[in-house]
């Protein structure tokens, strides 16, 4: 892959020049160069980590409960490695295949330096080499293994627990989420997910003589002051309150709808009763009027007793039930002064007599009319007064 | 009584370090900072790596409010004004260099409203840079769990985190920038919380949640048996936990990483990603097709009628041979 212009590229073909023969000697030259550099910073790293044992050791007296550690002024930062314009920084560690990544690496950003329009000037052989100008997914496998190693913090079991307090899950969490979307069954992964991290981590951290739960009597600052935590208190108290309510409310609708069933089927009842004994006398009536001209009827049939009953029953049942639902009868006071001076209906006419009292023979009696002494006649008289 | 309690505790904390001094400290600082559209700003830093966070200058007040739930969280962290450029990320190395930072977390917030979360280890990368969505800060949620403010958390890890080398990178950083060092400034001595990072459709989906442990024997109530059993191995074994959620909740899908600290050749890059803007343009696109098509079914009705000589300015239709007025002229 050469980035030439048109012209230079004839002038060299005049001359005879052979670009790949170039290449090569480009590249084991600055092979050479890496090694070299390498190894400078291999020293530099060993040094770097005898500065940080040193900071170590002074870092020593800390103690997890102490608060006011002076690790604030104790950081200390990687030495920078200087990075060549193209060649990318690595460590030491990495090895021959990092090497031949790193190869394949140059030749891939080679041929993003070339531009479209150049592709064309290239002969037919090594346009077939050339992958053509899209973005490439990369996926720098090794260079992420470098970098990886560079900073990694051990997490193994030959540093303490407390050190990183870092736990991977034995299991993919996202095996137990079949729909992402699904927010009950995904939350539920990630807290079992923690859970599971936590009752490990606990343990551990126990068994290495970490202090892990909060005495009741150890009092500070916490993420969300009092007051936030007020606010979400009341938050859920008026969540409740409202939901309390909600279920009064509906038990008051439910009850209402229940209290007009029970009124509307009353109704219906004494509808239905007033019908019944409407239909017992239309029936009696009619039974009478069959029996009409039998001789052997009873009396109480002729005078129509049964229906007298029946009325009667019915008038009862209907007065009594009104005294019933009427509630208050006056007291006994008012019952006495009502007698005395009257209360209800009308009191013009009341003396006077209707078709009730004249019918009314309930003082009559022949004794009395007959028991009368006959006035004498005249003679009698007379002689009486003469006497 | 607090010095005599500090210097016993060092004599006694010594000798076990000094036995694993092969092993290197966990040292972080977190610097936190925001890009220009967060409208309000921060920073933080990372404990044994303190971290810088940084807010661009125009997230909006529920980026900030993340921002501030975060930095509340991590103890480490140092909280930075606002960066005001979103191009020259270079300078961010010098600026955590500067607060002493090995961890830099910035939020960079693009026209007000996709946020971008760049995840970088100081001076010599790697740095992740995220797409950040599905936000929920502590404030909007209503949860009732709570913790100590810079309790060292425990982090849980997926397992898909172990499978692919572009995610243990990811799960490094995030140990180094949410894990809250031993021993780190301003950390509470106790664990009462736990950060999950699950991997699930291609995204980090992040929680938080309080440990809250209830004794069993409170709940049985039966038996001194368990308290004389619980008192006798001072370990508490007899204990139910739960989890309860503080927050805040995100989704992160990561973008691309790079081999430098905000800088250098892209080693691993998302392809799956679809950007934001470009969804808002399929949607506007969407939108506009359909109006479009209304208007062409208008412009071809209007010319029918036209040809049909039915408007007023249209052509005129040309007379037939055949039609009423000619044949009957």
């Amino acid at each position: 892959m050469v980035t030439k212009s048109k012209l230079k590229m004839a002038l060299a073909a005049e001359k005879g020049i052979d670009f790949s023969k170039l290449k090569q000697q480009k590249k084991s030259k600055e092979a050479a160069k890496r090694k070299a550099s390498k190894e400078q910073n291999g020293e530099d790293e060993s040094d770097l980590d005898q500065g940080g044992e040193e900071v170590d050791e002074e870092k020593m007296n800390l103690d997890a409960i102490y608060e006011s550690d002076t690790s604030e002024s104790s950081i200390e930062l990687e030495e920078k490695i200087p990075r060549k314009p193209k060649t990318t920084a690595q460590t030491p560690a990495a090895d021959v295949a990092a090497d031949e990544e790193e190869e394949e690496e140059e030749e891939e950003e080679d041929e993003e330096e070339i531009p479209v329009s150049d592709l064309e000037d290239l002969e037919e052989e090594e346009k077939e080499d050339i992958v053509p100008h899209t973005r490439l997914t990369i996926n720098n496998t090794s260079a992420l293994l470098a970098a990886l190693e560079r900073i990694a913090i051990p997490t193994d079991k030959s540093a303490p627990f407390a050190s990183h307090q870092s736990i991977v899950s034995a299991t993919e969490t996202s095996e137990s989420i079949p729909d992402v979307s699904d927010d009950l069954q995904r939350e539920l992964a990630f807290y079992s997910q923690c859970l599971e991290a936590v009752r490990l981590g606990r343990s551990r951290l126990i068994s290495e003589g970490v202090p892990f739960s909060r005495p009741k009597d150890y009092f500070a600052e916490m993420v969300k002051e009092d007051a936030h935590m007020d606010k979400i208190k009341a938050k859920l108290v008026e969540e409740a309150s409202n939901k309390k309510a909600a279920a009064e409310a509906r038990k008051l609708r439910d009850l209402k709808k229940f209290g007009k069933q029970v009124q509307v089927s009353k109704l219906q009842e004494r509808q239905k009763a007033k019908r019944e004994t409407l239909d017992k006398i239309k029936t009696l009536k009619r039974k009478r009027q069959e029996h009409n001209s039998d001789v052997g009827t009873k009396e109480a049939d002729i005078f129509d007793v049964s229906v007298d009953n029946e009325i009667a029953k019915h008038s009862q049942r209907s007065g009594s039930t009104r005294q019933q639902s009427g509630a208050h009868a006056p007291n006994a006071k008012r019952q006495k002064k009502n007698e005395k001076f009257g209360f209800g209906g009308k009191k013009r006419h009341a003396k006077s007599g209707d078709a009730v009292s004249s019918g009314d023979l309930s003082r009559f009696n022949v004794k009395r009319m007959k028991s009368k002494a006959s006035r004498p006649g005249k003679s009698r008289r007379k002689a009486a007064a003469l006497k | 009584m607090a010095s005599v309690y500090k210097s016993l505790s060092k004599s006694g904390n010594e000798k076990p370090e000094s036995s694993s001094n092969g092993v290197k400290k966990n040292k972080q600082r977190v610097l936190i900072l925001s890009s220009r559209g967060v409208t309000y700003r921060q920073v933080m830093r990372r404990s044994t790596d303190h971290i810088v966070i940084i807010i661009s200058d125009s997230t909006f007040c529920r980026h900030r409010h993340l921002l501030n739930d975060i930095a509340s969280l991590l103890p480490h962290s140092r909280k930075d004004a606002k960066f005001d450029s979103k191009s020259r990320l270079g300078e961010l190395n010098e600026l955590a260099e500067l607060y002493n930072c090995n961890n830099v977390l910035f939020f960079e917030a693009r026209k007000g409203k996709d946020l971008y979360v760049w995840l970088s280890k100081v001076p010599n990368g790697p740095t992740v840079k995220f797409h950040l969505q599905n936000l929920h800060t502590m404030e909007e949620l209503h949860f009732t769990g709570n913790c100590l403010k810079g309790s060292r958390p425990i982090l849980s890890f997926d397992a898909a985190f172990e499978t692919q080398p572009h995610f243990r990178v990811i799960k490094e950083l995030f140990l180094h920038t949410f894990g809250v060092p031993q021993g780190a400034r301003k950390s509470k001595p106790f664990i009462d919380h736990v950060m999950g990072f699950t991997i699930a459709d291609g995204k980090i989906w992040i929680r938080n949640y309080q440990i809250s442990e209830v004794e069993q024997s409170m709940l049985r109530g039966n038996g001194e048996d368990i308290i004389s059993e619980q008192t006798a191995t001072g370990s508490s074994k007899n204990t139910d936990i739960n989890l309860v959620e503080i927050g805040p909740r995100f989704v992160l899908t990561p973008l691309v990483i790079q081999e430098g600290s905000f800088g250098g050749p892209i080693i691993y890059e998302n392809r799956e990603f679809v950007s934001p803007n470009q969804v808002r343009a399929d949607i506007r696109r969407a939108k506009a097709a359909r109006h479009n098509a209304r208007t062409e079914q208008t412009v071809g009705r209007l010319s029918k009628k036209s040809d049909l000589g039915l408007r007023s300015n249209g052509n005129r239709r040309s007379k037939d041979e055949l039609d009423k007025s000619a044949l009957f002229a």
